[in-house]
């Protein structure tokens, strides 16, 4: 029982991702449109940021490169939720509201998962590369190189961030259940998720008590960046580590009541 | 271990003496309780303000046996609770009251054992992955359903030449007609082998030559693996052709449950006669009245109600009497019977 589930969770994932392979070779262009993209992004984002700096030295405390490393950290998130979220859990808005739904739920196989995870956008993975090259850049402009224990407490903090910012779409989508009329839900991300695009600490005290406990924007990129550059203890990756946890097994829950009320099973 | 069981399961069905009922729904009742909305934007402010509800019965106290092998169609104008037994069958909703039993499982408890022993088809709805080629969602249902290679080689040649998919396995789904594209999804939803398929509109905006290759095609594999086939369905050919049974069900309330012919012959006391005229003039409404009633004449299109004895007679005196271009004789539509009995009732005696 304990190694029957994933083992059978891996086939069908590897069955979805061969599709997903297969169909996005067929489109090559998308590969260039997406590398474009992110640069255009990444050069927007740095000249924000340039206009910030030329006002004051520091944003929350953190001087230019550190900011650069979180943004590097927040378009590698981008190309998760790019690649992943946004084409796979991101449509079940529109499923539920169409009953498309209906056929997963028909199907032996576990719908969050399923759902969740059916589809990559191969291409959008460039942004988690560019991302992680942007914030070693920064790193290297600022004179510092992380010890191993930093990478590995960094590499934690960046995985326990994949799940949070999963954890938050699993939320949000959920509300289709509730709300059916709801018809683009991902829209309510990239507005809460811009807030993630700065350091936690540049935002008065109510917000920062907002994205550390309430909407944990705060460990998707403060916590990983923080980690990179010396900022936090490493041994905080193991409290960002619990928090995904603690979100993940909510969202579970959640998402659990979500099916329930679909199918009738409760109020 | 997972892909024993299907084997099993056909072994099962190659024995129905042994096989118990495999669907029992007793009493069955689903309330969905619907907010209520006034038109306008006054409407709107107050349901979002202070909504109020309502009970919408979808179905009422239906209860029914499926015994293994049958081919049993739902029918039932639109919202007449159809689609929501199915689902409850399937178990993608809960009864609000009411015992299922599928397949030896209730449906929604059943997890994934019971859903590897069922089919659901969607007429208006596709499994199908758009860009590519069919065989990639037959690779899909492969390993989600686990189905070991030799099987899985052995059903799909069954399938495509069952379905005469050869010419569309390896192009894109995009490509393919509507037709060749509801074969494709019974194909991916049946590589599992389920004893226990449920077909919703699976005919749905398909022309008449492929509404009839779905019909052979699910007779055929019936007969081969003895499967049972529970359908909805709007068309009285996808009945006629295929179902021994039908339950009739209108405003959530089962009202027929019996052989399909005797509701017809019982029921359909008339036929339809449709009209094309041919160009000339003289044909008037009164003069068509003296052949049956006539529910519509817009020249040159022309619908007579007639007694269904009387058919076959009154179609040759028009032929005789009038230019008639085109001259068809149909069953009144199944909207028109039900409406029937509903009104007048039908007795579950002969049922």
């Amino acid at each position: 029982m304990m190694f029957r589930v994933p083992t059978a969770a891996f086939r069908v994932l590897r069955a979805l991702w061969r599709i997903n392979v297969a169909e996005e070779l067929q489109y090559r262009a998308n590969f260039v449109a997406s590398l474009l993209g992110t640069l255009f992004w990444i050069v927007t984002a740095l000249l924000t940021l340039a206009v910030f700096f030329r006002h004051t030295t520091r944003l929350g405390d953190w001087d230019y490169w550190e900011v650069v490393v979180l943004l590097g950290v927040f378009n590698t998130l981008t190309g998760v939720i790019e690649a992943v979220l946004r084409p796979g859990i991101g449509r079940l808005a529109g499923e539920v509201k169409s009953g498309g739904l209906d056929l997963v739920l028909a199907k032996p196989v576990d719908a969050q998962g399923f759902v969740s995870f059916r589809r990559l956008d191969v291409w959008r993975f460039t942004d988690v590369v560019l991302g992680l090259t942007l914030a070693g850049y920064a790193l290297y402009r600022l004179g510092r190189v992380p010890s191993f224990v930093q990478l590995a407490a960094f590499a934690l903090a960046l995985a326990a961030a994949v799940v949070v910012v999963y954890a938050l779409w699993v939320a949000l989508m959920s509300l289709a259940f509730w709300f059916v009329s709801v018809e683009n839900l991902s829209v309510l991300f990239d507005a809460l998720y811009e807030g993630a695009r700065y350091p936690v600490s540049a935002y008065p005290g109510v917000l920062r008590f907002v994205f550390v406990y309430l909407i944990p924007i705060a460990w998707t990129t403060t916590i990983p960046a923080s980690a990179l550059t010396g900022r936090l203890e490493p041994g905080f990756a193991l409290v960002a580590a619990a928090v995904a946890g603690v979100v993940f097994a909510l969202t579970r829950l959640l998402w659990r009541s979500a099916l329930k009320r679909y199918s009738g099973a409760s109020g | 271990m997972c892909f024993r069981r299907a084997p099993t399961a056909s072994l099962r069905l190659n024995s129905p003496p042994h096989m118990p009922t495999i669907v029992t729904a007793e009493r069955l009742s689903k309330t969905f309780r619907v907010k209520v909305r006034d038109p306008g934007l006054k409407g709107a402010l107050a349901a979002l303000l202070r909504p109020r509800y309502r009970d919408v019965h979808a179905v009422r106290d239906v209860t029914f046996r499926i015994e293994p092998g049958e081919i049993v169609a739902f029918l039932g104008p639109n919202g007449a609770g159809k689609t929501t037994t199915l689902k409850m069958l399937t178990g993608l909703l809960y009864p609000t009251t009411g015992r299922v039993e599928v397949a030896g499982f209730v449906p929604w408890t059943g997890g994934r054992d019971f859903k590897r022993r069922i089919a659901l088809v969607l007429g208006n709805r596709q499994q199908l992955v758009w860009d590519l080629p069919p065989e990639e969602t037959f690779l899909l249902n492969r390993a989600i359903y686990d189905i070991a290679e030799p099987a899985y080689r052995e059903r799909l040649v069954e399938l495509v030449d069952l379905l005469e998919l050869r010419d569309v396995l390896d192009k894109p789904v995009r490509q393919l007609s509507l037709g060749e594209r509801m074969k494709c999804e019974l194909a991916a939803a049946l590589l599992h082998h389920p004893p226990l398929l449920f077909l919703d509109e699976p005919t749905l905006g398909l022309d008449v030559t492929a509404q009839e290759a779905i019909r052979r095609f699910l007779s055929q594999y019936r007969e081969r693996h003895g499967a049972t086939v529970l359908l909805t369905s709007h068309y009285m050919q996808d009945v006629t052709a295929l179902a021994s049974r039908v339950l009739i069900i209108n405003r959530g309330r089962l009202l027929y449950d019996g052989a399909l012919d005797a509701l017809v012959t019982r029921m359909a006391r008339i036929k339809r006669i449709e009209l094309v005229l041919g160009p000339g003039d003289g044909v008037t409404a009164e003069a068509l009245a003296t052949f049956g009633t006539v529910k519509s004449f817009h020249f040159p299109n022309a619908v007579l109600e007639v007694r269904r004895e009387e058919a076959a007679a009154t179609s040759a005196r028009l032929l005789a009497a009038l230019p008639v271009a085109d001259l068809s004789i149909e069953d009144p539509p199944i909207e028109d019977v039900i409406r029937q009995a509903f009104a007048h009732g039908v007795g579950q005696d002969d049922a």
